[in-house]
């Protein structure tokens, strides 16, 4: 009887922890893209897998990092053990206790302290600052295992190979080291997992374009997964079964080994040090292939570091541009203007081409970050960007010196026919209660303001504080309809049906609706914001002929269409309008808006940083709210 | 003889399909110190865990006082445990530990008080109650395991292995100081050990057990002078155990030689076992004695010598208080009341125990 | 090496160098960021924000949220670390791995399969309205990220309450039953106490990342629930106020000293 309890309750907290695997290896094989339904059975993600260099680049780099740090981390660490031993009782206790805060403090305190010690002494973060921080934290992981197993070492044993001639370290080798090996190796195993598993630290110490896979997967998630993600997911739990499967009969036949006494000590030796030199050949041959495959020493400084909005380019058009110009493509996604400029402004950033829109553009030039743009070096810009674009673009980049505008468009709502009944001309509908629970909102402080100043008749570039305070009010009495606050999730879950409303921009309208019929596209009667991003070149970029030439290309017409066909935004590139085959996209509305909806849009303009801090005080009351 | 107090009863355990113990039969006396004698692995412990109530046997009965306690709780049971590692509570001081029992018994303080002061003097830890456990020697946490037990004025204190983690030395003060205590408090001990010497020095009742058979039992004397099989007379004290043949009553073959004895009704030419004491045998100039042979080995061992000595192709071994040379051609003589005839095990289940220890 | 103090300080100071330099010095960072503004001058204004009531309330959310998970992966992780302790067959060391073994796969993986399943039409709502039973909406709320928090930091719970666990003597629980306490009296008077230490140590590691996280709350709570890490972190990504986002990591330092003389306090008192 108690043991069927025991049983039952074991399996009930099994189910708990791995349901979550199960699904997500059962969803690696969903040929839908969306997670809510089944579509078929397919390898196609794994297929895609090895072919996506982001996610292989980023689980290499993971590997990486883990391996070197537990490396380092082991030897420094159990060579501080050894020599605690011969320190005075009050040096060791110091030690003892600066070892300790790693692991107490929170992560988010450590990943912070680390990141602003980077950022004052101008190192620039990537590769080396996470491998530090790895080793930082994985160091008193190792000691901990470590040091208690090292108190418990009888010194005389070490005397006695001193006393019988034996060269100190070579003592030690022979005599303490056998004896510290399992706590050594359950040490390295420990500091290695919290490597693996690390999201916090990384994210705080990572700079551009370096990704572990933590940090690729949070950037993934606020935009809506791929399902390559799972099927990775997938290989990375059956190759950690495998290892611990390997690794407990390695155990198995060690212990059954060294109980049979007719095997002699010196041979259990020879097979210990067989099985660690294997597993240091191992270590190698995966740094190697990570290496080849990350890329992470390569010093060749022909290269361009690209800061582009999520989803926002065909993969293959870097590609291209790479085997055209031989240049190598560092490239970075952002999901907000707002973060951004946060990671353009920290000075360890190394982006050389940025994507801004209309505001951010304004105040970025306003503060000095971007330089101005030779334009005889952007011939397809100049041929075949559209000068009613130039003109709109210069509005906030007057003479269109540091912008090349690349796609526009506007924001709207989308909603689901099945689920909305009503007619939606008004931003109202997002206040309706009928709706709770079903409408999506951007997580971005403009375009969230964005709706609530068009709702009530004000201009989306207000910075009077008692229209932006009843905006505020505004959306604190709609969160609680909120489902969520997302930015490129929306398209997700308008697509998976999980919401009725949502707030999108243009672009993703049609894709949308390309996967499911039933979604509409509308900007409502108030108005909206209609924006305009452009090409940007930061202040501090080191390779500014590459950043022109990644310009130049992407304004050349074949380049533009195929980005148009894939984002589908309204892309400002006469000649490929033009090229533009689907009838039905070329004449749009979502694509291209009539005049009439664009008269009754704004364009954003930069407030200055009293109005910027007005509006993001707002916001996280806002974001606190119930 | 005194009123039984606890009987074992056709009890058989099984673990994993190993059997510990076989139709076990058992009766201990009041105020007994009784001592379940055996090699690791033969059941013993296992005996004492089912008496105290950690194990529940899987066929047969513990009859306690009387009545049936086989499926009692252990702590519902009238006796307390002294256990091997002491097991004493690292979280309370001593005198928390010594009260637990009583303190789960709704005693009251003072009579806590008294009876903590009271054993804490029995097992001489006066001035203890605040030291933590951790803090004490083996010998002292010994102590405080038996003071701990002994407050709860149990009918039998049963001792698993107590001393057995402790140097000899604190091991022979101990035997005193448990005897003692049995006399003072008058009352049963059930004490399990695999060191005869113990057994031997402290019991008034010796069970000694074997691959979960009791094999003999009986007062020290006894076990130690007439070991009922091979088994006994070797894991108590040293001995010559020879096959033999029993010619006639009164009269044993041994290597080759005629022996007289005092036993009787083994038939006529029956294989038999001898089993003879070092001490017994006796070494006598040649012609004088039954068995002729020479000594091959001789050390001083302080109270006596131990010879070794060839003859009839079997290795006796000899204690005698008299030297002999290595070499010297003797006669072997022995006492006809010391030789011991035992039968020749029968099955193989008592084959089994005739394993060397 | 054992006794010899030159050859000690050698082969320590690698160690101790690495530990001023990226432990000591970067915490000194932020009180340094902390306690100063943006010109550099002495203001306590970055630690007081604190007060405000949108940053005290995600603080107080999440320590709410963060005392809720770490009870309930208590109460869930007692259990099966005695379970798991009690049971000494030969697949003990299978069993215990299994329970490890999720932690293998990344934190943030486990989190987004979370989302998979709770979502409104998720696989739980999925496969309750297959069976005609009413569907949850749990996404994006409070409870979504308790879940989420249980779920990722149970393994932390269960690990030293395994290991207090197995540590202690079968023969002191007998012993305890041989004096006469019954389950729930040995329980309470003997096994609890004796496992205070692992107890706290669970409770460290699962209370101090559930209050601090911002990637839970995000994922899990549609960025509609803010927690204090998720303030912390737009002060960083999105603000970039590193002053403020420094001063209130201080405020949470406050929080992980006062958990550790807790710790300290008990394990000493548990020692004496």
């Amino acid at each position: 009887m108690r043991k069927t309890i025991e049983k039952v309750y074991m399996g009930i907290i099994l189910v708990f922890m791995y349901l979550p695997i199960v699904t997500m290896i059962i969803l690696s094989f969903n040929s839908s893209k969306s997670r809510a339904k089944w579509g078929g059975f397919t390898f196609d993600w794994y297929i895609n897998l090895a072919s996506d260099s982001e996610i292989i680049n980023a689980f290499a780099n993971t590997l990486i990092i883990a391996l070197i740090s537990t490396v380092v981390a082991t030897i420094i660490g159990t060579a501080t053990c050894v020599a605690m031993m011969g320190l005075h009782k009050k040096s060791r206790s110091v030690i003892m206790g600066i070892t300790n805060i790693p692991m107490i403090n929170a992560d988010i305190v450590t990943g912070i302290s680390l990141m602003l010690l980077f950022r004052f002494l101008h190192f620039n973060a990537g590769f080396i600052t996470v491998l530090i921080a790895h080793i930082t934290f994985n160091i008193p992981y190792v000691m901990l295992s470590v040091m208690p197993r090292m108190k418990t070492i009888n010194p005389s044993v070490y005397e006695a190979a001193l006393d019988l001639g034996a060269e100190p370290f070579f003592a030690f080798r022979k005599t303490v080291l056998p004896d510290l090996m399992p706590a050594v190796i359950s040490g390295a195993m420990m500091a290695f997992t919290m490597s693996l598993d690390d999201f916090i630290i990384t994210y705080f110490t990572k700079g551009s374009g370096f990704d572990t896979l933590s940090t690729k997967i949070y950037s993934e998630v606020k935009r809506g997964i791929q399902p390559e993600i799972y099927a990775l997911s997938a290989i990375i739990f059956i190759i950690v079964i495998v290892l611990m499967v390997g690794s407990r009969q390695l155990k198995a036949r060690n212990s059954a080994a060294s109980s049979k006494k007719e095997i002699s000590y010196e041979k259990r030796k020879g097979l210990s040090k067989k099985t660690i030199l294997l597993l240091a050949a191992a270590c190698g041959v995966i740094v190697v292939i990570g290496l080849t495959f990350g890329g992470v020493f390569k010093t060749e400084d022909n290269q361009v570091y690209v800061y582009n909005w999520g989803e926002y380019i065909d993969p293959e058009v870097i590609t291209m541009f790479e085997e055209e110009t031989g240049i190598k493509v560092i490239y970075d996604e952002f999901e907000s203007n707002e973060i951004m400029y946060a990671k353009i402004a920290s000075d360890n950033s190394a982006y050389d081409v940025i994507c801004p829109s209309d505001y951010m553009i304004s105040r970025m030039i306003q503060e000095g970050m971007l330089q101005e743009l030779d334009w005889n070096s952007l011939p397809y810009a100049s041929e075949n960007i559209d000068p009613n674009y130039l003109e709109s673009a210069a509005s906030f980049d007057e003479g269109n010196k540091y912008a090349v505008p690349n796609f526009c468009g506007t924001v709207g709502i989308l909603y689901n026919k099945t689920l909305v009944d009503d007619p939606v001309t008004s931003w109202d509908i997002l206040w309706d209660e009928k709706y709770a629970g079903q409408i999506l909102m951007q997580d971005s402080v403009r375009d969230a303001f964005m709706v609530a100043l068009a709702k009530n008749g004000y201009s989306i570039n207000s910075t009077d504080p008692a229209q932006l305070e009843e905006a505020a009010a505004e959306l604190i009495a709609q969160k609680p309809l909120v489902q969520a606050y997302v930015i490129d999730q929306v398209r997700d879950k308008m697509i998976g049906g999980e919401a009725a409303l949502g707030v999108i921009y243009s672009g993703e309208a049609l894709y949308t609706q390309r996967e499911n019929s039933d979604l509409e596209y509308v900007i409502p009667d108030e108005g909206s914001n209609v924006w305009l991003d452009g090409w940007c070149i930061t202040r501090d970029s080191k390779h500014t002929e590459n950043a022109l030439k990644w310009i130049n290309f992407m304004c050349r017409e074949d380049i533009a269409l195929m980005n148009f066909e894939y984002v589908t935004y309204t892309t400002p590139n006469l000649k490929a309008q033009e090229l533009i085959e689907d009838e039905t996209i070329r004449n749009s509305t979502v694509a291209f808006p009539t005049e009439d909806t664009l008269s009754r849009c704004e364009v954003y303009t930069y407030l200055g940083q009293d109005a910027d801090e007005l509006y993001n005080e707002l916001w996280k009351k806002i974001k606190a709210a119930d | 003889m005194a009123k039984e107090l606890i009987r074992l009863e056709h009890v058989s355990k099984s673990y994993d399909g190993n059997m510990i113990l076989d139709d076990l039969n058992l009766s201990i006396h009041e105020n007994s110190f009784v001592t379940i004698l055996g090699p690791s692995g033969c059941g013993k412990t296992t005996t004492l865990r089912i008496i105290g109530g950690f194990e529940t046997p899987d066929q047969g009965r513990v009859i306690f006082d009387g009545q049936d306690i086989t499926n009692l709780a252990p702590n519902k049971r009238q006796l307390n445990t002294v256990f091997q590692k002491y097991a004493l509570f690292t979280h309370m001081d001593i005198a928390q530990n010594i009260a637990f029992g009583l303190k789960i018994k709704n005693k009251t303080d003072a009579y806590i008080k008294d009876k903590i002061k009271y054993a804490l003097k029995l097992v001489n830890l006066e001035g203890f109650e605040h030291r933590m456990p951790d803090s004490l020697s083996g010998g002292q946490q010994q102590r405080v395991a038996i003071a701990r037990a002994i407050v709860n004025e149990p009918k039998v204190l049963l001792l698993d292995e107590p001393l057995g983690a402790l140097d000899l030395k604190l091991r022979q003060d101990m035997q005193y100081e448990l005897i003692r205590l049995k006399n003072e408090l008058g009352i049963t001990f059930i004490y399990v050990t695999h060191d005869q010497e113990e057994a031997l020095t402290m019991s008034d009742h010796i069970v000694v057990m074997n691959q979960g058979y009791i094999q003999q039992e009986g007062s020290p004397e006894k076990i130690y002078n007439e070991p009922e099989n091979a088994f006994v007379a070797d894991f108590i004290g040293d001995s010559n155990i020879i096959h033999a043949t029993m010619v006639q009553d009164k009269l044993v073959r041994i290597l080759g030689a005629n022996f007289s004895c005092v036993d009787t009704g083994f038939g006529i030419n029956t294989p038999v076992d001898v089993v003879i004491r070092p001490e017994d045998v006796e070494l006598v100039p040649r012609g004088k004695g039954t068995l002729p042979g020479k000594v091959s080995h001789v050390i001083f061992k302080g109270v006596h010598y131990e010879m070794e000595v060839e003859a009839g192709g079997f290795e006796w071994l000899v204690h005698s208080t008299r030297m002999a040379q290595v070499g010297d051609e003797v006669d072997i003589s022995v006492d006809p009341f010391n030789i011991q005839v035992m039968n020749v095990p029968a099955s193989e289940d008592e084959e089994a125990i005739e394993i060397d220890v | 090496m054992f006794n010899n103090r030159q050859t000690s300080r050698l082969l320590a100071s690698p160690y101790i160098a690495w530990a001023v330099i990226f432990i000591v010095v970067p915490l000194a960072m932020i009180f340094f960021y902390g306690l100063t503004d943006e010109s550099g001058a002495l203001t306590f204004a970055n630690v007081a924000a604190i007060a405000r009531p949108e940053n005290l309330k995600s603080l107080g959310l999440a320590l709410v949220l963060a005392l809720i998970s770490t009870i309930i992966c208590f109460l869930l992780a007692y259990p099966l670390a005695m379970i798991l302790a009690s049971n000494k067959i030969s697949s003990q060391g299978i069993i215990t791995t299994l329970f490890i073994l999720p932690m293998w796969m990344n934190f943030l993986l486990r989190t987004m399969a979370w989302m998979t399943l709770l979502e409104n039409k998720g696989v739980i709502n999925g496969i309750l309205s297959f069976f005609g039973l009413p569907t949850i909406n749990i996404i994006n709320t409070s409870a979504a990220i308790v879940i989420g928090m249980v779920y990722n930091f149970l393994p932390f719970m269960i690990l030293p309450l395994y290991n207090a666990l197995a540590r202690i003597d079968d023969s002191v629980i007998n012993a305890a039953r041989d004096l006469g306490a019954n389950a729930v009296q040995t329980f309470f008077k003997i096994t609890l106490p004796l496992t205070i230490p692992g107890i706290l140590s669970g409770i460290t590691m699962v209370f101090i990342p559930a209050l601090t996280t911002f990637a839970i709350s995000t994922m899990l709570g549609g960025s509609k629930i803010l927690l204090i890490g998720n303030v912390i972190e737009q002060e960083f990504t999105l603000s970039y106020d590193w002053n403020m986002g420094a001063g209130l990591s201080l405020v949470l330092m406050l929080f992980i000293i006062v958990n550790m003389v807790v710790t300290m306090m008990t394990d000493k008192s548990s020692n004496s």
